[in-house]
């Protein structure tokens, strides 16, 4: 009877995730199969979802015979900055989180009401100004432009708070009767048992920092400082457009991100089954 | 224990300023035997750039170029952020022509008057007039322009010979020869006529038929009878069938082999260099066959230099001589598809060869490129970039299209303080 | 917002009844974000909110004009920045309104779904979560392609000429497809943490009860993780309120400027091919951000808890 009960749910849930993932993973096969199209056979040949003849030219192209685009370069800066931004991101935001959501100060709910408030102005428009404070700290052209305006964000601090809640505030309590102070039950009580949504919010800002393209091809001037993504940009060219390249380009960019998620997969599925026990 | 936590975060503190500013003092290192060159040329284009600016770095100049190729939409918001802050401002810069009234009126070019004279090669006489005349502004020089580049026609020469046999005789293909042919060819499933970039096909017809962007340099006119009758033209083709349909890509039936006439730049041309049978390179499609009534929408990329305190009358002296240099040596920009503005240009064999030359060539050809360098361009380009396919699609009427685009530009117009 | 105020308030007792001094340690942990925050956001949004009430181009010195911009955007209806700004707010509605339910309700089925572990949960939960690893840009040539009249896959497979980007209402359902596509990947991995942290004899009592699936989903699953389930409706409105890349370059705002959404407009009056009018476009920014902040705000009251 239990063996019944545990099974059919999960045939369900697999045929429902089957079908689902059949129309997720169409256009990646898609844009993957493009991206070995030559850009003659593309535009000439009506549809035909393989290629007629496999070609590599267009990874090749980006990846050899381009003398303007240092492509691992901008891998690298990429890296760089998208590894500080997500550092910072995660000390700043479990900090902050642990304040809003354990801690009890004079005007704690204004402030955090105020701070989401703000977040809901498009940020648009304030180019210029932000610009011009980068600018003053002389920030301009480095990496710090990238790696820190980014993590003024105030979602990322809602979202560990609210997960926050979930954890008994018993913990803290027993802690504090054993002597310990903020410090100690952050570092000792929270930190630990926030590890999977910091995994979560590591994952977040990571990829941000990654995909993000305008600001950064506005705070870099030297095109051998510039990430991938807006690098990539330069690709596109002025009045020209090929397809089957620009995807050669996208599925370049990602493979960084999805080696970050495997290893995120992995590591957020394993402690969150901790966390869970912790609390059964 | 607070203590502690405290001194954590001061060190923390400390060390990411100490990090910041260590990293900063060697940031603003623009140094001063360098020229930073903005330019728009990130596509293939871009290539020809560098290898212009390598060849001109070689030759050891006082000031060595330092080419940055930006995505154009990019460039023109950098700029506007830097001229803000006055700090990392480009000593060398390409903008497009239509932009450079409005930057001269906003005061934020620089005027090569102070150095031209010692550069006496940068004049009138060696240059494209139409490309020239742009950077002439208040009786100052405020651009010297690189190239120009023109919206043409590309043609299938089997499908000519079929459907349209005499039509390029003349070099002049008229829109009653597109159409003829195009009624021809649709039993055969061939299509006439491509429906690409409207924004320039619009204002040739437009200027063809007498219209003006602006009568006094600053108020629009755009809603009126030869507005509506350049769309007319082409609301007329596509319902006859002559054209593609909506949604189908021009590009792809003309390297099909399914589509006679491909209007695009001549920028287009490495794109197509592929194509698996004859093509050739014609004018803009025109109303008439009278040469002299001709128009070609064109543009120019021009080099200007925007107001900086950190550029140096010296430095300024090297950025004239790259641009003096240019002017010599265009044959490398030339073969990225483009007609360069130095009239030397047409000393070179290898040029004469390049299949959009023609344009240059023959002063009748060259008059009839049009640079429509109405102050607010910008904005026309937004309206029509936004509006012309739903109206030659049939999905906005013309007139309501037309007064509505008035009515927006009068709007954004008027929003100019620098008019009042 | 309600249960986090009352643990703190039941802390807050607690931690009185031991000292009285005034503590600063909460300051030292929210002020690294705030100095940030400070620079990098509150500041700028001052400044844009100060543009808001002038007629400035970027270049010059802004001229203060009052109230003028909201009015003229919001009243004067012969104004073209009247019919722009109505226009655009009520398409970044009109989508905010479709994609918003897909967009939680499909993630949180996924979520359930895998939570379940049946064969191969790994690599579903990677395929669903790849989509968001790309760049907008990356997204939308992948479907300009998918979408292409003559030769793209899906028309091909309908055995239709459907012009997708091009006519309504095919417009609209392109821009929440490629919206849903692309973006659910996130709010899955957030439900996937939420329910992985629900104590297992939840189930396990309700099941002694008969309870059935469904009676569990909603009475067990749902409200242990409302409040993820409120961070993500209020995190995903607000990011689709703020669409701005998918019809730019997909449907170019078209047909008859009936996907042109408010940040197009906004984007186009301050960093456009012409003259910037950044006066109007702030303005026009500034009231988008009331309208998310109302939003927001009723979806607090209906998503909090109701004990």
């Amino acid at each position: 009877m239990k063996n019944k009960l545990l099974s059919f749910p999960k045939l369900v849930a697999f045929l429902f995730l089957l079908l689902m993932a059949i129309i997720w993973v169409v256009p990646l096969i898609w844009g993957l199969v493009t991206s070995f199209k030559g850009d003659m056979e593309f535009k000439t040949i009506g549809f035909k979802f393989l290629p007629v003849e496999w070609v590599t030219t267009n990874y090749t192209s980006l990846l050899v015979d381009n003398d303007s685009t240092p492509l691992l370069h901008w891998f690298f800066n990429s890296l760089i900055i998208s590894v500080v931004h997500t550092l910072l991101v995660l000390i700043v935001v479990s900090m902050a989180a642990f304040a809003y959501g354990r801690l009890h100060f004079k005007g704690r709910n204004a402030l955090f009401l105020f701070l989401m408030a703000t977040m809901m102005f498009p940020g648009v428009v304030n180019l210029i100004p932000l610009y011009k404070i980068v600018d003053s700290l002389g920030w301009v052209n480095t990496y710090w432009a990238a790696i820190v305006p980014g993590a003024a964000g105030v979602f990322n601090i809602f979202l560990v708070r609210q997960f926050m809640v979930n954890i008994p505030i018993e913990f803290d309590e027993a802690a504090r009767i054993d002597g310990a102070g903020d410090f100690q039950i952050f570092f000792r009580v929270v930190l630990p048992l926030l590890r999977p949504i910091l995994m979560v919010v590591a994952l977040f800002s990571f990829t941000g920092s990654w995909n993000d393209f305008l600001w950064p091809s506005i705070v870099f001037n030297d095109i051998e400082k510039m990430p991938i993504t807006s690098g990539l940009q330069l690709l596109q060219g002025m009045y020209t457009a090929q397809p089957t390249l620009l995807m050669a380009g996208a599925l370049i960019a990602i493979v960084p991100t999805f080696i970050l998620y495997l290893f995120a997969q992995k590591y957020f599925l394993q402690s969150m089954s901790l966390s869970a026990g912790v609390k059964g | 224990m607070r203590k502690l936590g405290l001194v954590f975060m001061t060190i923390m503190l400390v060390a990411a300023l100490a990090a910041c500013g260590g990293k900063s003092s060697g940031s603003n290192s623009s140094s001063s035997k360098e020229i930073v060159f903005w330019n728009p040329f990130a596509g293939p284009d871009g290539q020809n750039m560098k290898k212009m600016v390598d060849e001109y770095n070689k030759t050891n100049p006082k000031y060595k170029i330092k080419n940055i190729s930006l995505k154009e939409g990019d460039m023109y918001k950098k700029i506007q952020t830097v001229e803000n802050s006055g700090k990392n401002v480009p000593d060398l810069m390409i903008v497009h022509a239509e932009r450079i009234k409005l930057y001269h009126d906003n005061k934020m070019l620089t005027s090569f008057d102070k150095y031209l004279k010692d550069y006496p090669e940068i004049k009138a006489e060696n240059y494209m007039q139409e490309a020239w005349k742009i950077g002439d502004l208040d009786g100052s020089r405020y651009s010297v322009p690189l190239d120009i580049h023109s919206s043409v026609m590309y043609y299938n020469k089997d499908l000519v010979e079929k459907y349209a046999p005499g039509a390029l005789d003349d070099n002049i293909v008229t829109y009653d020869e597109i159409e003829a042919a195009g009624e021809k060819s649709q039993k055969d499933k061939i299509t006439g006529l491509g429906i690409t970039w409207m924004k320039p096909i619009f204002l040739s017809l437009y200027a063809q038929n007498g219209g003006k962007l602006t009568e006094n340099g600053t108020d629009p006119t755009i809603h009126n009878d030869q507005a509506k009758a350049a769309f007319q033209k082409w609301i007329d083709l596509y319902k006859e069938h002559v054209t593609n349909k909506d949604g189908e890509d021009p590009l792809q039936l003309f390297l099909q082999g399914k589509l006679i006439f491909y209007p695009e730049g001549i920028w287009m041309n490495n794109n197509l260099k592929d194509a698996k049978f004859d093509y050739g390179l014609t004018n803009a499609p025109q109303l008439s066959n009278d040469k002299s009534k001709m128009v070609n929408w064109s543009s120019s990329h021009q080099f200007v230099m925007f107001n900086s305190k950190e550029r140096t009358d010296e430095k300024a002296k090297g950025v004239l001589a790259f641009v003096d240099w240019v002017r010599d040596h265009s044959l490398e920009w030339a073969k990225a598809g483009q007609n360069p503005a130095s009239l030397k240009i047409l000393d070179e064999p290898e040029y004469q060869k390049m299949a959009q030359s023609f344009l240059l060539k023959d002063p009748v050809e060259q008059a009839s490129l049009k640079i429509f360098d109405y102050k607010y361009n910008g904005y026309v380009s937004e309206e029509l970039d936004a509006k012309s396919l739903d109206i030659v699609f049939g999905k906005n009427p013309v007139d309501k299209a037309l007064a509505d685009i008035q009515k927006s530009l009068e709007d954004k117009i008027s929003k100019d303080n620098t008019n009042k | 917002m309600e249960a986090p105020v009352k643990v703190i308030e039941k802390k807050a007792t607690f931690k009185r009844s031991k000292k009285r001094t005034v503590n600063w340690t909460p300051w030292v942990f929210v002020t690294p974000h705030l100095v940030i925050f400070s620079l990098f956001f509150l500041v700028p949004i001052l400044y844009g909110i100060y543009i808001s009430f002038t007629s400035w181009d970027l270049v010059g010195k802004p001229d203060f004009v009052g109230l003028a911009n909201y009015k003229e955007i919001l009243w004067q209806k012969d104004s073209s920045f009247y019919t722009q700004f109505h226009n655009g707010l009520k398409n970044t509605f009109i989508f905010v309104l479709l994609s918003v339910p897909s967009c939680i309700i499909i993630p949180l089925l996924l979520a359930s779904a895998l939570n379940a572990k049946p064969r191969f949960h790994k690599l579903f939960q990677s395929i669903f979560y790849m989509p968001t690893l790309f760049s907008i840009s990356a997204v939308v040539i992948i479907w300009t392609l998918m979408f292409n009249v003559n030769q793209g896959p899906i028309n091909n497979l309908l055995g239709k000429s459907i012009l997708w980007t091009g006519s309504q209402p095919y417009a609209w359902a392109t821009l929440v497809i490629v919206t849903v596509w692309w973006g659910i990947g996130g709010n899955m991995i957030i439900y996937q943490a939420a329910l992985n942290g629900i104590p297992k004899d939840y189930y396990e009592a309700a099941d002694v009860d008969g309870a059935n699936a469904i009676q569990k989903f909603f009475k067990i699953t749902l409200p242990s993780i409302r409040g993820q389930i409120l961070y993500t409706v209020v995190i995903t409105t607000i990011a689709q309120f703020n669409v701005y890349g998918q019809p730019l370059m997909l449907t170019a705002g078209g047909p008859t400027d009936s996907t042109r959404v408010l940040l197009m407009d906004i984007q186009q009056n301050a960093f456009g091919s012409g003259q910037s009018i950044a006066g109007i476009a702030s303005a026009m920014a500034f009231i988008l951000g009331l309208c998310i902040m109302v939003v927001s705000l009723i979806q607090f009251l209906f998503l909090r808890n109701r004990d």
